[in-house]
């Protein structure tokens, strides 16, 4: 079941071909481990972006994000000797950050902050307006799933709102495809009852489900 | 709703240079304060020191594989061509799958295993393990080598233990053959032989074993202590006159056991990749516990049927729902019930 095909990946690491990635990683990858700064510098600008919207997609907008990306990158060079290749580095250190996040969810549960300090008034502009409705929709899915246990949880972020395929999302949360599909639908089973007392999230759900189709 | 009315995904904020700028500077800041951030090149070292001797052990592993394939009726055990891999136990037993066989170590055990899933065997180096080897078909037994004996299988559950070169093999089900200095003995179940009396088969003890069919290897850890048990027809023949029966309420059986049976729930899950077949049987096993892992697992197993458009899921689902009406996975699994239904 491909749910979404708008998410951002971050496995192509230019356009070189497959082995010279693969080489090109595991050079990288050992060379930070060794201690090289420059090796990690590279590594952090390299990886960055998707670790961030790895946690971004899991955590929603959230004030320790700065923190957590760097609870993400410290596991990450933590764990680079482990790293052999199997994977690109990108999805390697996803993976990682997912983890992360887990921890994170786990530990303080941490709530979705909301992005306005005032409350939302709809403009007559079109676009704005369109804006402001992502904006409150995205908060009230992310305090829904705030909610949820943390596993169903990552599992609904990743395969639904990121629109990655269970496949992926099985390795990424280093569970069985079987396992990530029941969650995804725990997750939206849930939801779906919160959304029964909410308007603007069973909109918004709705939406995105019809995405899936 | 038109394209345009869609919200879609919420977009993933960008951080700014700023904020970037600030998580780079406290991540190296947090690295260099942190002795343990890297495990450095020189600091792994250590093991190389580690691979000496493992890769005598290896050494050691091949010649006593081979020592096994000089037999006269062990032709087909030959030497494994994967890597040998070692697996050992701590303080408490520990259980490994290794192909479509399921060792289960008792505490302080090791055993060396070859990769070859086509002519698997394996080399208990000391300590005790059960062994649950699925039917083999038309590949080459099984053969585990305790010393100077070697057990040739074709599909059974047994255990062997090894002090220094005594060795024992207990058989739960189906028949092993057990070479020992050129002699030879035929093990059924429920009979037990010791390389002390090597022309000897006694019935064993009574064990805690669950009566698993072939289909359904068992994957339930096997406590390390033997335990007598009552609840469960025992299919082995075992004479009365040679058994003394323990008491029955000593201890509660492994998978009654919540954290046990939790650790072997998540065992399976971390197996449906991959091993399904394996990991369904596991819950299968699982589920006759007693213990609300009991339940979970056998929702899992409906589940994973399910996936695997098994022809059991509908069964295994009513089951479910006749053995616990009021279980956690009560609507999930009449709903998937009904959408199998529909299926058809």
């Amino acid at each position: 079941m491909r749910l979404f095909s708008r998410a951002a990946h971050y496995d192509n690491v230019g356009t070189a071909p497959a082995v010279t990635v693969r080489e090109h990683d595991i050079d990288l990858a050992r060379r930070a481990s060794s201690g090289d700064r420059d090796a990690q510098r590279q590594l952090f600008l390299a990886q960055r972006a998707a670790v961030h919207h790895a946690l971004f997609r899991i955590l929603g907008a959230n004030r320790d994000l700065e923190d957590l990306i760097q609870d993400a990158f410290l596991e990450i060079f933590r764990a680079l000797p482990s790293f052999r290749g199997d994977s690109t580095l990108a999805r390697w250190c996803q993976t990682i950050a997912t983890r992360s996040a887990y921890l994170a969810i786990s530990r303080r549960r941490p709530v979705a902050v909301d992005l306005a300090l005032v409350e939302d008034v709809l403009p007559s502009d079109a676009d704005t307006r369109r804006q402001v409705q992502m904006r409150l929709a995205a908060r009230r899915l992310y305090a829904a799933l705030d909610r949820l246990d943390p596993k169903h949880r990552i599992a609904f972020a990743l395969a639904v709102i990121d629109g990655r395929s269970l496949a992926e999302v099985a390795q990424l949360t280093e569970a069985s495809v079987v396992a990530v599909k029941t969650r995804v639908w725990r997750a939206r089973k849930d939801l779906m009852k919160r959304a029964a007392k909410d308007e603007v999230l069973a909109s918004y759900l709705a939406e995105l489900d019809g995405g899936e189709r | 709703m038109n394209d345009q009315d869609r919200l879609g995904p919420p977009p993933v904020e960008p951080l700014s240079d700023l904020s970037w700028a600030r998580v780079e500077r406290g991540l190296w800041t947090r690295m260099d304060s942190d002795p343990t951030r890297v495990v450095s090149v020189a600091r792994s070292r250590p093991w190389l020191w580690a691979a000496v001797p493992a890769l005598a052990f290896a050494a050691l592993a091949l010649v006593l594989f081979g020592r096994g394939s000089e037999s006269p009726d062990a032709g087909s055990t030959g030497q494994a061509d994967g890597q040998p891999m070692r697996v050992v136990s701590g303080a408490a037993s520990s259980a490994v799958m290794f192909g479509d066989a399921h060792v289960t170590l008792d505490a302080d055990s090791a055993v060396v295993m070859s990769r070859d899933l086509e002519k698997q065997s394996a080399l208990l180096e000391h300590g005790a393990a059960w062994f649950s080897i699925a039917p083999r078909g038309s590949r080459p037994p099984f053969v585990v080598v305790a010393g100077d004996t070697v057990v040739r299988v074709i599909g059974t559950r047994f255990r062997v233990a090894r002090s220094d070169e005594r060795a024992t093999v207990e058989v739960d089900h189906g028949i092993v053959e057990v070479q020992y200095r050129g002699g030879t003995v035929q093990l059924r179940a429920g009979q037990r032989w010791t390389s002390q009396q090597p022309s000897q088969v006694v019935a064993a003890e009574p064990a805690v074993v669950e009566t698993a069919t072939v289909d359904e290897p068992v994957v339930d850890s096997k406590p390390a202590t033997r335990r007598s048990d009552t609840r469960r027809g025992d299919t082995r023949r075992t004479e009365p006159s040679d058994v003394k029966a323990k008491s029955t309420d000593a201890h509660l059986l492994d998978s009654e056991q919540p954290e046990i049976a939790r650790t072997q729930y998540e065992r399976m899950q971390a197996l449906e990749v991959r091993d399904p077949a394996a990991a369904l049987a596991g819950y299968l096993a699982l589920s006759r516990g007693t213990t609300r892992w009991a339940e979970v697992a056998l929702f899992a197993a409906s589940r994973l049927a399910a996936d695997r458009h098994d022809t059991r899921a509908e069964g295994l689902l009513k089951n479910y729902l006749q053995r616990f009406p009021a279980g956690a996975n009560v609507d999930d699994a009449r709903e998937l019930l009904a959408h199998l239904k529909g299926d058809h």
